[in-house]
C-alpha cells in the first residue's frame, strides 16, 4: 500500500503549492494512471510518492506519505529506496554514469544497499530476465537506444525489489519503437502483479495498462475512477488531456449522427 | 519564397561506415507542408541538416531556388531555412524568454522596432507573450519547447523545419504547434517536420515522406501513405499507421488517415 | 651524496620495473613509452652535464669555447639512470592498472564510495559532453550564429555556445541526483563490491619487499656500498 493523505507540497521558493490536499492511494498489485496538463502536478506527485520530495528536492510537505509500514515522514531517502523505486522520462540522466556494462548498472542500486554478493547476483539475473534484456548485459549503457536505456533504468529499479514503482512519463522522450519496448515490459510487470503509479500523456498506453486513472488539475485531483470510465470522460479535453484515439473516434462518430448500425460496426472494428 | 531540391543526395558520417543517406531525390515546392517519418536511424535528422548547410553532401546537390548552396555558409542559409531542434536544453542560454527569442533575428541583422516586432509576433504565436520576462528554466518542459519554436519563428524564414515538435508536449502544446504550422503555411512558408506522432502527421501535413535506411520508400499524401496497400512497407520500417487508417480499412471505407476523414467516409 | 652511482638505480629498475614488466608482458611497450616520456629531460640533462659539469677535467670533445668532459658524462649517466628508473615505474603503473580497477581497489580499502563515484563519473562524462557541445553548436548555427567570421564575432559566440552547456548540465544535476538517491547512493557506510582486483600472496609479498627495500637502500648508500 502506498498512499498520499491530504498532501500539499510547495517547492522551495515557489509562491504557491504545487499539490493541494491530494488524496491518492495505490493498492498492492494495482496500476494507477495519472494524467493532466503540463504543470498540473504529475511530476510533483511522483516525487512525493517516492519520498524525493521533500527529502532530496527540498520544499515543504504537509499531510502524510503512508507506506505499508505507516507514516514514513522520518525515513531518510536511502531507507525508502528499497520500498519505492522511481523512473523518469529522460533515459540518459537515470544511468549512474559510472558503469561500463548493463549488468553493473543494474547492480548499482543493490550494491549501494550493501546487500550480500550472492543476493545481488540473483537480483540482477532476475531483473534482466523480467524485462527480457539479458542479452544486453554486456553492452555499455551509454551506447544503447533511448528505449533500451529506459529498460535498463527499469531493471535497475526492479533490482531494488521495491514494493511500488513510480514512473513519471517513462515514454515521453522515446520514439514508437522505444515506447513499444517499454510498454511490453510494463505489461509483463503488470501481469506479474506489480504496483505501479504511472503518469503519461499517452492515454492510449494508460488505457492498455491501468486499472484506475486519476486526473490532476492545478495540483488537485479533479476526478478519478476505473480507467475505462475516466478515459472516456468528456471533461478530459478541457483539462488538457487528449483522450485515447479509440475514445475520440467513438466520440466523433456518435457526434456525427451516424446510423446506429454504423456505430456498431465502428465499435466492433475497434474491439478487433 | 524558396523551392528546395535534393539531387542524388548521399551522405556518410565521417566516423561511420554506413551510408546515412543514399541517393535521395526530393523536391519540396514553396509553401508545402511536408512530414518526414521513419524509424530511428533512417536518416531523417541527417536529411534536414542538409537543408541549412549544417551537413554537406558526400555526393549530390542541395538547391535553393535552383541554386546549388554548397558555397553558402550556415549563417547565410539561416536566412532561408529555420531549423528548430528537439532539445531545448541544448539551445537556451538567456535569462529571459524575450532575450532568448531575440537571438535569432538579431543574428540576421534585425534591430530596434523591427526586432521587437518579430519577437512579439513569435511569442504571441506560441502563447508565451505573457512570459516575456520569465526565466526559461522557470517554464515547464512544454513551455521551453514552445520557446525554441518561437526563437526560430522570429527569424521569419521562408522555410521552417521542425524536429519532433510534439514529442513530450501536452495537448495544449500540440494544439499550438498545429496552429503555428497552419499559420506559417497560410503565409506561404514551407513547413517541414520530422515526427513520429502519426496522428499529428496525418492531420497537419499534406505530404508525407517515409525514409527507410537512408532512402525515400514512400512519398505521397497522408491518405496514400497510410492506405492499406502501403502498410507492409510502413511496417517494414517499424512504423504503424494511425488508428483511423486501420479502422477505415477494417470497415472497407477506403483510405482514412484521420478521424475526420473516417467519419466523413462513414457518413457518405 | 644523493646522486651517486649507477648500480643502485639500475638494480631497482631491474627488479622493480623490468622484471614485473616481463611478467606482465608489457616490456616492449614499457621501454618505448618510458623512453619517449623521458626523452626531453634526458636530452637536456645530457647536454647540460656533458658540457657544463663543474670540475670536469678529462676532455672528450672541444667545440669552440665549450668542452665536453668525461666527468660530466659520468654524472649525466648517473642522473639518467635515476630518471629512467622513475619513468619506467610510472609507465609500468600506467600500463598495468586500468583506472576502474584502481578505483575499486581503493574503495575496497576504505576510500569513500562517493569519491570513487566522482572519479569514475568524470571519465564517462567526456564523450557525452562532446556530443552535447556538437548539438549546441548545430542549434545555435541554425539560428544564425556565425562560427566562421572574424575573431570578434567568434568571441561573441562564446555565451550562446557555453551557456547551454553550463545551464543544461546544471539542469541535469537535479535529475541525476534524484536518480542516484532513489537508488540508495546516500546510504552511509560501505557498499558491496561485486568484484575487486585479485591480490595474490606473491604480489603482496613483492609490494612489502619493495617498501622494505627503501630504508635498506638508503643505508647501503650511506655506507657507500653502492658506489
Amino acid at each position: 500500500m502506498l498512499a498520499l493523505e491530504h498532501v500539499s507540497y510547495r517547492y522551495a521558493g515557489a509562491p504557491r503549492p504545487s499539490l493541494h490536499e491530494i488524496d491518492v492511494a495505490l493498492a498492492d498489485g494495482e496500476v494507477l494512471g495519472v494524467v493532466g496538463a503540463s504543470g498540473a502536478g504529475k511530476t510533483t506527485l511522483c516525487l512525493v510518492a517516492s519520498g524525493l520530495a521533500p527529502r532530496t528536492v527540498g520544499g515543504s510537505l504537509s499531510g502524510r506519505l503512508l507506506l505499508d509500514a505507516g507514516d514514513v515522514a522520518g525515513w531518510p531517502i536511502h531507507r525508502l529506496a528499497g520500498t519505492v523505486a522511481i523512473a523518469f522520462a529522460n533515459p540518459a540522466t537515470q544511468l549512474s554514469g559510472v558503469t561500463g556494462t548493463v549488468y553493473e548498472e543494474v547492480a548499482f542500486g543493490p550494491m549501494n544497499l550493501g546487500l550480500p554478493r550472492d543476493e545481488i547476483i540473483e537480483r540482477c539475473a532476475s531483473a534482466l530476465e523480467q524485462l527480457a534484456i539479458a542479452d544486453l548485459a554486456d553492452r555499455h549503457p551509454a551506447r544503447l537506444s533511448g528505449g533500451q536505456q529506459q529498460l535498463v533504468a527499469l531493471a535497475g529499479m526492479l533490482a531494488m525489489r521495491p514494493r511500488h514503482l513510480v514512473l513519471d512519463e517513462p515514454t515521453a522522450q522515446l520514439d514508437p519503437a522505444g515506447t513499444a519496448l517499454v510498454a511490453a515490459a510494463l505489461s509483463r510487470l503488470v501481469a506479474g502483479g506489480a504496483s505501479i503509479l504511472l503518469t503519461e500523456h499517452k492515454t492510449d498506453l494508460l488505457a492498455r495498462l491501468c486499472s484506475r486513472v486519476a486526473v490532476l488539475d492545478g495540483g488537485r485531483v479533479a476526478f478519478e475512477g476505473p480507467a475505462v470510465v475516466v478515459l472516456s470522460d468528456p471533461r478530459l479535453a478541457e483539462l488538457g488531456v487528449t483522450p485515447p484515439a479509440a475514445d475520440r473516434l467513438r466520440q466523433a462518430a456518435s457526434e456525427a449522427d451516424l446510423a446506429a448500425a454504423t456505430l456498431q460496426r465502428v465499435d466492433e472494428a475497434l474491439a478487433g | 519564397m524558396t523551392d528546395l531540391r535534393l539531387e542524388g543526395l548521399t551522405y556518410r558520417y565521417p566516423a561511420g561506415s554506413v551510408m546515412a543517406l543514399r541517393e535521395v531525390d526530393l523536391a519540396i515546392g514553396s509553401g508545402q507542408r511536408v512530414a518526414i517519418i521513419g524509424q530511428n536511424g533512417s536518416g531523417k535528422s541527417t536529411l534536414v541538416r542538409h537543408l541549412n548547410g549544417l551537413l554537406r553532401p558526400t555526393s549530390g546537390r542541395v538547391r535553393h531556388d535552383g541554386e546549388d548552396v554548397a558555397h553558402r555558409t550556415v549563417a547565410q542559409l539561416a536566412r532561408s531555412v529555420g531549423l528548430v531542434f528537439q532539445d531545448p536544453e541544448r539551445q537556451i542560454f538567456s535569462g529571459s524568454v524575450a532575450a532568448e527569442v531575440e537571438f535569432g533575428p538579431r543574428n540576421l541583422g534585425l534591430r530596434g522596432a523591427a526586432l521587437q516586432d518579430a519577437v512579439s509576433e513569435a511569442l504571441a504565436r506560441v502563447g508565451l507573450e505573457a512570459a516575456r520576462r520569465t526565466n526559461p528554466y522557470d517554464l515547464g518542459q512544454s513551455g521551453r519547447k514552445l520557446l525554441t519554436l518561437a526563437s526560430v519563428l522570429a527569424m521569419r524564414t521562408p522555410v521552417l523545419v521542425l524536429d519532433e515538435p510534439t514529442t513530450g508536449q501536452d495537448r495544449r502544446g500540440t494544439e499550438i504547434v498545429r496552429r503555428v504550422v497552419a499559420t506559417a503555411s497560410a503565409e506561404g512558408r514551407t513547413v517541414i517536420a520530422i515526427s513520429h506522432d502519426m496522428e499529428f502527421v496525418a492531420s497537419t501535413f499534406d505530404r508525407v515522406v517515409v525514409l527507410g535506411e537512408g532512402r525515400v520508400v514512400l512519398d505521397g499524401t497522408p491518405a496514400e501513405v497510410f492506405a492499406e496497400g502501403a502498410w507492409e512497407m510502413l511496417r517494414a520500417t517499424n512504423l504503424e499507421p494511425p488508428l483511423p487508417a486501420l479502422i477505415g480499412a477494417r470497415l472497407g471505407v477506403g483510405a482514412t488517415p484521420t478521424i475526420e476523414a473516417l467519419v466523413g467516409a462513414l457518413r457518405a | 651524496m644523493v646522486i651517486g652511482g649507477v648500480l643502485g638505480p639500475l638494480l631497482l629498475a631491474g627488479v622493480a620495473v623490468i622484471l614485473p614488466a616481463l611478467v606482465a608482458r608489457v616490456l616492449g611497450r614499457l621501454l618505448r613509452t618510458s623512453l619517449l616520456l623521458s626523452l626531453p629531460i634526458a636530452v637536456s640533462v645530457l647536454v647540460v652535464n656533458l658540457f657544463f659539469y663543474p670540475g670536469g677535467a678529462t676532455v672528450l670533445l672541444q667545440l669552440g669555447p665549450i668542452t665536453a668532459t668525461a666527468e660530466g658524462l659520468a654524472f649525466a649517466v648517473e642522473v639518467l639512470a635515476r630518471i629512467m628508473a622513475i619513468s619506467g615505474a610510472i609507465t609500468l603503473f600506467y600500463l598495468t592498472t586500468p583506472p576502474g580497477e584502481l578505483v575499486i581497489d581503493l574503495e575496497r580499502r576504505g576510500v569513500s564510495p562517493r569519491l570513487a563515484f566522482v572519479v569514475n563519473a568524470s571519465a564517462q562524462t567526456v564523450p557525452a559532453m562532446v556530443e552535447r557541445a556538437a548539438a549546441i553548436t548545430d542549434a545555435q548555427r541554425a539560428r544564425g550564429l556565425d562560427t566562421q567570421g572574424s575573431l570578434w564575432r567568434r568571441i561573441r559566440g562564446v555565451v550562446p555556445l557555453a551557456g547551454p552547456m553550463l545551464l543544461g548540465s546544471l539542469a541535469e544535476v537535479e535529475e541525476r541526483t534524484m536518480a542516484l538517491e532513489a537508488r540508495g547512493f546516500t546510504r552511509p557506510g560501505r557498499r558491496t563490491l561485486l568484484w575487486s582486483p585479485p591480490d595474490r600472496g606473491i604480489e603482496r609479498l613483492a609490494r612489502w619487499a619493495l617498501v622494505a627495500s627503501i630504508p635498506a637502500l638508503i643505508v647501503l648508500r650511506a655506507m657507500g656500498a653502492l658506489g
